[in-house]
């Protein structure tokens, strides 16, 4: 069975435009959020987004936004993206540079890209409010796909002409971890050789406000308290944007090429609730399956693992199912396993959460660190018996596991191996 | 604003041009779409809607094509001949024909629908149509593009005598190239250690694309063809060569029809290499024979002859030079 390994990323995060400065703010524990100037007003509860800086992206007009002047981006790709279509063009150009991926090693059969997204519901908006303003046929060409949830991929595999297996993933919040499994199987089955994974979201007022309705946002309007994932004051999560793109090969070609991977990704495992649509199971069932499943794949025993990087987005009920399931995996091991949600410094990317934290796991890896639980004073007794560092400790973990939950009670873990 | 679905499922009917006030909220409107194009289209658009003259349109047309061509390729644009290809020379695909249309669309308040889109294949294509359409005139036939070997197949003339490479006709003008290959038989003799493209052989040009146009693109009365066979030199006027071509220049020959009666047809004829004038030919006159449609064994592309409706048509709108000159 061929082995598959990490061996680029790119990042367009809250916390960062590029690795260096990701790795500075995990280890320094810096969040990435402000007061958010759309939400500064009466009838909108929140205030504080992880916000994407160095980027303008709030005109439906791609011919306004503007980015770093180190990437170039023509008109012609431009067009048809979304805010989170320009976030990932910019991070999977970070990747494929970070990879020392040719053209040739990008485009041909072997090399795919699969992406997730919830697609851009700020073009969706925009689009359907001319169709209705101006009439059907005064619908930009563009429209459909610059804004429904395929976007990524369908732009992504244009700009750089991908020829293997792409498609898309929605699972919610756990889409991006899903894509990084499918990827995985299908580089273990021998139908790929390397694949690009990709998580973006836009991050902005439509695509964050409709969860108002479901009560899970936070309220908070200090930017240093509103994500505080296990901690008993925690009142919802922030909402954030951006991109995250991995690169997956085959151990084959990493020796061909030369590269020296992040990490192994050794397995994963994924199991639903059946339980609700959009409430996680009180005992993290899923979960706890799903953690199960993945450990076995990878052929590692819970007492292995040194660090779990939680799903925790800071809801009320989110966290304490997920602590329970952690507690059920680990059981007597569960004090001395590492546990922290980075969510607590970038906020909850939705789509683009898995890939994200994925691939903070692979830096924490290469670079030697275990992130701690920002923002964390006082535990929910509820999510007690875990080991949650409040500081990021620089210490070599071996083994870690990225856990990933979304609506629909779907449940994914990954788990990564340090290359020695 | 017209209900955009019902307009466009509609075959592409004359609309007047509209009497609606312009006023300074339109003007906004417009200005934010225009807001990528030059101030001078913006002018042109102002001009456009607040007149109704449709001499404004050429200008807004261009200016919206222009913006949406790559920066590196806008110089093309500058002089552009109406012979620029949308899609090989200004890199334009499907798509984006969709955005320019959108916009023209938006800016001088028409509707144009999916089929008539197909055969603007040219910046003179599109200006055309646009022009018909305000002015409420029947739609030109579409630019047709003839490929060597169809020239072979309808041409009287043939190799080695033939000067045409392609060809593209449409029902106000045609346009061709040919290749100087240095094989010409004549350049042997024409001159000593010297191979000069005679100017008469490239009148001959000409009037062969003159020939071409009359076999492909020209009007005829319903239910008949210009006969091949038929047609014959008579005279031309004002010729004057004004660059030598040699081996290896690539003459650009057009045409237009100036004069067309039974059975004379008058052009007017210049070859260009690059942006250099070769040669102008004020006049060249032609004459040609009709027979029926069903006798003629050589039309292609399946074009229809007999229309019978634009033929209606032009008797009572005002018609372009040439169906004025054939109904007369």
């Amino acid at each position: 069975m061929p082995r598959v390994f990490i061996t680029g990323l790119g990042f367009v995060t809250s916390i960062g435009n590029d690795a260096a400065t990701v790795v500075r703010n995990l280890c320094e524990l810096r969040h990435g959020f402000e007061l958010f100037p759309p939400f500064q007003q009466p009838g909108i509860p929140c205030k504080v987004v992880g916000t994407i800086k160095e980027f303008t992206t709030d005109s439906t007009d791609p011919e306004d936004w503007t980015f770093p002047s180190r990437y170039q981006i023509k008109r012609e790709l431009l067009r048809s993206m979304a805010p989170n279509g320009l976030f990932a063009h910019c991070a999977a150009l970070q990747a494929i540079e970070d990879a020392r991926l040719t053209e040739a090693d990008l485009s041909n059969r072997a090399t795919g890209l699969y992406a997730a997204s919830g697609g851009s519901p700020y073009l969706t908006h925009y689009h359907h409010d001319r169709l209705l303003k101006h009439g059907v046929m005064r619908c930009s060409p563009l429209g459909i796909v610059a804004s429904i949830v395929g976007t990524l991929n369908f732009n992504l595999v244009a700009a750089f002409k991908i020829q293997g297996a792409s498609c898309g993933f929605s699972s919610a919040c756990a889409s991006s971890a899903h894509a990084l499994g499918y990827a995985f199987d299908d580089l273990v089955l021998g139908r790929q050789k390397r694949m690009l994974i990709v998580g973006a979201e836009d991050g902005n007022s439509d695509a964050i406000l409709p969860f108002a309705g479901m009560r899970t946002l936070s309220l908070q309007t200090d930017p240093s308290l509103a994500s505080r994932p296990f901690d008993a004051a925690r009142d919802g999560f922030v909402g954030t944007g951006g991109a995250s793109v991995l690169v997956l090969e085959t151990e084959d070609e990493v020796r061909r090429r030369g590269v020296t991977p992040y990490a192994e990704l050794l397995g994963w495992g994924q199991a639903s609730d059946g339980y609700n649509v959009a409430i996680s199971h009180p005992d993290g069932h899923g979960s706890t399956a799903a953690m199960q499943h993945a450990l076995r794949a990878a052929g590692v025993a819970p007492a292995e693992v040194d660090y779990v990087n939680a799903h925790a987005t800071s809801t009320i009920i989110g966290d304490v199912s997920e602590a329970r399931a952690l507690r059920a995996v680990f059981a007597e091991s569960a004090s001395r396993v590492a546990v922290s949600s980075t969510k607590a410094l970038t906020g909850h990317g939705l789509s683009l959460a898995g890939a994200m934290e994925s691939a903070f796991c692979a830096l924490a890896l290469r670079e030697g660190f275990i992130p701690g639980n920002a923002h964390l004073t006082r535990v929910d007794p509820e999510c007690g018996g875990l080991l949650l560092p409040r500081t990021t400790e620089h210490r070599q973990a071996r083994i870690v596991v990225k856990n990933s939950s979304g609506f629909g009670g779907a449940n994914v873990a990954l788990v990564f191996k340090r290359v020695a | 604003m017209p209900d955009a679905v019902s307009t466009s499922s509609a075959p592409s009917k004359p609309t007047p041009t509209p009497p609606k006030p312009f006023g300074p909220e339109d003007e906004t409107t417009l200005r934010e779409s225009l807001k990528r194009c030059s101030p001078s289209t913006f002018e042109a658009a102002v001009q456009f809607r607040k007149t109704g003259n449709p001499e404004h349109v050429p200008a807004v047309v261009i200016g919206i094509i222009e913006r949406f061509v790559e920066p590196d390729l806008r110089i093309k644009l500058k002089d552009a001949d109406d012979d620029l290809r949308l899609i090989e020379d200004l890199g334009i695909d499907s798509l984006t024909m969709m955005e320019i249309v959108i916009l023209v669309e938006d800016v001088l308040q028409m509707s144009i629908n999916n089929e008539e889109l197909r055969n603007l294949r040219t910046v003179g294509d599109v200006k055309t149509f646009i022009d018909c359409k305000i002015r409420g005139l029947p739609l030109p036939k579409p630019t047709k593009f003839i490929p060597i070997e169809h020239i072979g197949a309808v041409m009287p003339t043939q190799p080695p005598f033939l000067f045409l490479n392609e060809a593209s006709v449409s029902s106000t003008a045609a346009n061709g190239k040919y290749r100087i290959t240095g094989q010409e038989f004549f350049l042997q003799g024409h001159f000593k250690d010297n191979p000069v493209m005679p100017a008469s052989i490239m009148l001959e040009a000409l009037g062969q694309l003159a020939v071409l146009y009359l076999l492909e693109g020209a009007p005829t009365e319903p239910g008949k063809v210009v006969s091949a066979q038929m047609i014959f030199f008579t005279g031309c006027e004002g010729v004057r060569a004004h660059r030598i071509c040699k081996p290896g220049d690539i003459l650009s020959l057009s045409i237009k029809p100036k004069r067309m009666k039974m059975p004379l047809a008058t052009f007017e004829g210049a070859i260009r290499v690059g942006q250099d004038k070769a040669v102008i030919a004020e006049e060249i006159t032609l004459t040609f024979g009709l027979v029926d449609a069903a006798s003629t064994p050589v039309s292609i592309n399946g074009i229809e002859h007999a229309d019978t409706a634009s033929v209606a048509d032009a008797a009572v709108t005002p018609a372009t030079p040439l169906r004025a000159a054939i109904n007369a």
